[in-house]
């Protein structure tokens, strides 16, 4: 018996030994499944049927390809890794989550050093995380929006300045569709003109750390008020959807994506431009933008010959050759240095207008989800601020709940009471002590009680045990308060302070 | 007869065609209301100048591009894997459900009224608590994905058992006595339900038919998780509501009308030859718990 489980146990020694020996080969046929975008399902056929036809290692793919929009390949990529496609295009925005969830396999050395010498270098910089690893091939750079216009409303001097572009299309009675009030993404446009920043730092696990955000500011002001002209005007809409021209727009701010469904819709009439410049106290700014890549990934995989074939072909999908074809066919506008200095990318004027527009754009870094959501009100506060105090109230609105993200992360204290419903979530209404004391109304109720604690809590710590000034302001209810609630006396304003040990209670 | 009764008679009809003029006058805003939608998605499928959406509903030029266009597209694929998965679904569903329905109903059994309330009360868990975990069964099965339409039939089906209320209530109400001159005359159990029970209840058996064969041809949440990433096991809900996506929306906004149309097509077909037995299976089935 036990010679017989050696004999097995050297056989299957051998055995392991003889798939490491074969390692170093790629040669073989492989099963993957390829996720690009419905419009380019076909092309990527063609190309992957080429790499097979001409790679000289030997490796055949038999290729699923499945149409996948990049806009939402993280989210089918998350649902299930294993069941994803080997090789998959996803937008940047996408990135981290990616590889957070492990779906995302390194690049070699090899493919590494290509990558950085071949490709755009603020693409180079988005496939790579702060500790120089490199995570995925960009694919193009052209993830930007800009304008589209009808010649025969705007005459061409005119593209360069937001004001007669306003003018012309009142003149004509014509829209401008530019999304001002419902995406932060097209809304940022305005404070990147005036040179505003918004960074958002991650530390290793991902986890925002902190943020250096100069929207509330003099720039974020003049920024609002070049905003207001836009959304004061009747002809404007808040819209980035390119079909606006069937419906009377003569101004899509929208992205290359739409550039083939533009010239179905205007014909010759199309006009592309960079996004023109606003005025404000006599001074121009240029309107700024995001811009971002669109990369393709490898899945990790078990098998390692395996994964070192689909880098090939990774490789060879994002390389020069395949870039200019999908230019030609699509306008894909490459990231590809080669690809790009290429005549016909170089000449194609919508490209043209996407790069002129990109000196003016910021690169899409990682950004925290909330942020999203907080910006975009901006352009409906602008639109209904009547002073510049309003415009002023927005922003600093905006400053706080940006600054309320990183006190709820941080662990900041609240404070819950009935004056708020009893809300120790991150909302409007929740009480932060910023620096450890907050000022507050307590409106007149049947209970005007509450208690401090920490974000997402309940805890009892900190509270009517823990007055030491100003208890002649409070009830002292005995047994009757479990919860170690402050319960004021009298409705009124208050200043609580807290310094880590006791709570002070100053009546304003 | 005095005057003042033929008055009163005069006033009373006025009245009544009054009441019945503004009845109709509602009952036609509203079924406009319910339509419009309708209207809307089939004249926009017969819109040939443009793909996109537009401001307007009457095309202005008309044609079948867009149906023709649909063969060049995944949708047929879509259409046959839910066709056999609705269709599959239908028979055997009906099948478990009128057998169990029937036992229920007719036998006495020990375990008969713990086993009505232990499935009252997993019926009362949602379906979708169990989402997840059947994803992963499926998959280790290799049913999800481009096999999804196997992998959906089994679970459509096999849940189905719990479904038997409305056709037990309605064959409660069929008298006992039918069974038993049956069973005198030496009918067997199954000759009972096929030959006396079942002809009696033509109305739940349709009724039975076709809220199993609504529930695949509807279904999207359980189709889109189990078929994720891979066009051939779609059903026609998910695939069409990839059409409109972003970078799709402008070029097949038509096409999904079109599609939307043929979707609706079968299930209106089925509904208006056989809505009266619908209406008495549901009704019927009400009388008796």
């Amino acid at each position: 018996m036990k010679k017989i489980v050696s004999l097995l146990l050297s056989l299957a020694m051998v055995l392991s030994m003889c798939s490491f020996a074969s390692a170093d080969s790629l040669a073989g046929t492989y099963d993957i499944k390829v996720w690009v975008a419905n419009e380019i399902v076909d092309l990527t056929k063609k190309q992957i049927e080429n790499f097979n036809a001409t790679n000289d290692l030997g490796i055949v793919f038999n290729a699923t390809i499945e149409a996948q929009g990049e806009g939402d390949a993280a989210t089918a990529m998350v649902t299930d890794v294993d069941a994803g496609g080997d090789i998959y295009c996803f937008a940047q925005d996408q990135f981290a989550r990616l590889i957070q969830a492990g779906a995302l396999a390194k690049l070699g050395q090899g493919a590494a050093k290509t990558v950085q010498e071949g490709c755009d270098a603020d693409a180079v910089k988005a496939v790579t995380t702060s500790d120089g690893t490199m995570w995925a091939y960009p694919l193009t750079a052209d993830n930007g929006y800009f304008m589209y216009y009808d010649k025969t409303v705007i005459p061409e001097e005119d593209i360069d300045s937001l004001e007669k572009i306003i003018a012309d299309c009142e003149a004509a009675g014509k829209n401008i569709n530019f999304e001002m009030q419902t995406s932060a993404w097209y809304l940022a446009s305005f404070f990147f003109g005036t040179g505003c920043v918004s960074v958002w730092k991650t530390d290793e696990a991902g986890k925002f750390t902190s943020v250096t955000d100069t929207f509330n500011s003099d720039k974020g002001l003049i920024a609002v008020k070049g905003m207001k002209k836009l959304l004061d005007s009747p002809v404007h809409v808040s819209s980035s959807e390119i079909a606006g021209f069937a419906n009377n727009a003569a101004v899509v701010v929208s992205g290359t994506w739409a550039s083939a469904d533009a010239k179905n819709m205007l014909g010759d009439n199309l006009g592309v431009a960079d996004l023109p410049s606003f005025e404000v106290d006599g001074q121009e700014y240029h309107l700024g933008s995001f811009f971002g890549f669109k990369l393709m990934g490898v899945k990790p995989q078990s098998d390692p010959v395996k994964a070192a074939a689909l880098h090939r072909l990774a490789q060879y999908l994002t390389g020069t050759q395949c870039s200019l074809e999908r230019h030609a066919e699509r306008g894909w506008g490459p990231a590809d240095l080669a690809a790009k200095a290429d005549e016909s990318v170089a000449n194609d004027p919508i490209l043209k207008a996407v790069y002129e527009q990109k000196n003016y754009g910021v690169v899409q870094d990682a950004i925290h989800g909330s942020w999203w959501d907080t910006a975009k009100v901006i352009g409906d506060g602008v639109k209904a601020a009547a002073t510049e105090d309003d415009l002023k109230a927005v922003l600093q609105k905006y400053e706080d709940d940006i600054a309320a993200l990183f006190t709820l992360d941080t662990s900041a204290l609240l404070f819950v009471g009935a004056w708020n419903g009893w809300n120790n979530a991150d909302t409007a209404d929740t009480y932060y002590l910023k620096d450890g004391a907050l000022t507050l109304d307590v409106p007149e109720s049947d209970y005007m009680g509450g208690r401090i604690v920490a974000p997402g809590s309940w805890d009892t710590d900190k509270g009517f045990a823990q007055v030491t000034t100003g208890a002649e302001l409070i009830k002292d209810l005995g047994a009757e308060n479990p919860d170690n609630n402050i319960v004021f006396a009298e409705a009124g304003n208050y200043t609580l302070t807290w310094d880590g040990t006791a709570i002070t209670i100053v009546r304003n | 007869m005095s005057e003042n009764t033929a008055k009163r008679h005069m006033g009373l009809r006025a009245s009544r065609a009054l009441s019945n003029t503004l009845i109709h006058v509602l009952l036609v805003v509203m079924s406009v209301v319910w339509l419009i939608p309708f209207v809307c998605i089939l004249l926009q499928s017969f819109r040939v100048e443009s793909t996109w959406q537009v401001g307007y509903v009457i095309p202005q030029k008309w044609g079948f591009d867009n149906y023709v266009n649909l063969w060049n597209t995944d949708f047929p694929r879509w259409y046959m894997n839910t066709l056999i998965t609705a269709l599959v679904t239908a028979v055997l569903q009906t099948v478990i459900v009128l057998c169990m329905s029937y036992t229920l109903s007719r036998f006495r059994f020990k375990m008969r009224q713990p086993l009505m309330r232990f499935m009252l009360i997993l019926g009362m868990f949602p379906g979708m608590l169990s989402m997840i975990i059947l994803y992963r069964v499926l998959k280790d099965l290799g049913l999800t994905q481009a096999n999804a339409v196997p992998g959906l039939i089994l679970v459509y089906v096999a849940s189905s058992g719990m479904g038997y209320y409305v056709s037990k209530g309605f064959f409660d109400t069929i008298p006992m006595s039918l069974d038993e001159a049956a069973r005198v005359d030496g009918a067997t159990r199954s000759q009972v339900l096929y030959k006396i029970i079942l002809p009696l209840a033509k109305p739940i058996v349709i009724y039975t038919i076709l809220t199993a064969f609504m529930g695949p041809w509807g279904d999207f949440v359980f189709a889109r998780y189990i078929s994720f990433g891979a066009s051939a096991g779609k059903n026609v809900a998910v695939g069409l509501y990839d059409w409109l996506s972003k970078d799709q929306i402008n070029k097949s906004y038509t096409l999904f009308c079109a599609g939307g149309v043929l979707v609706a097509l079968p299930v209106t077909l089925l509904f208006l030859f056989l809505q009266k037995y619908y209406v008495e299976g549901v009704t019927g089935g009400a009388v008796k718990g």
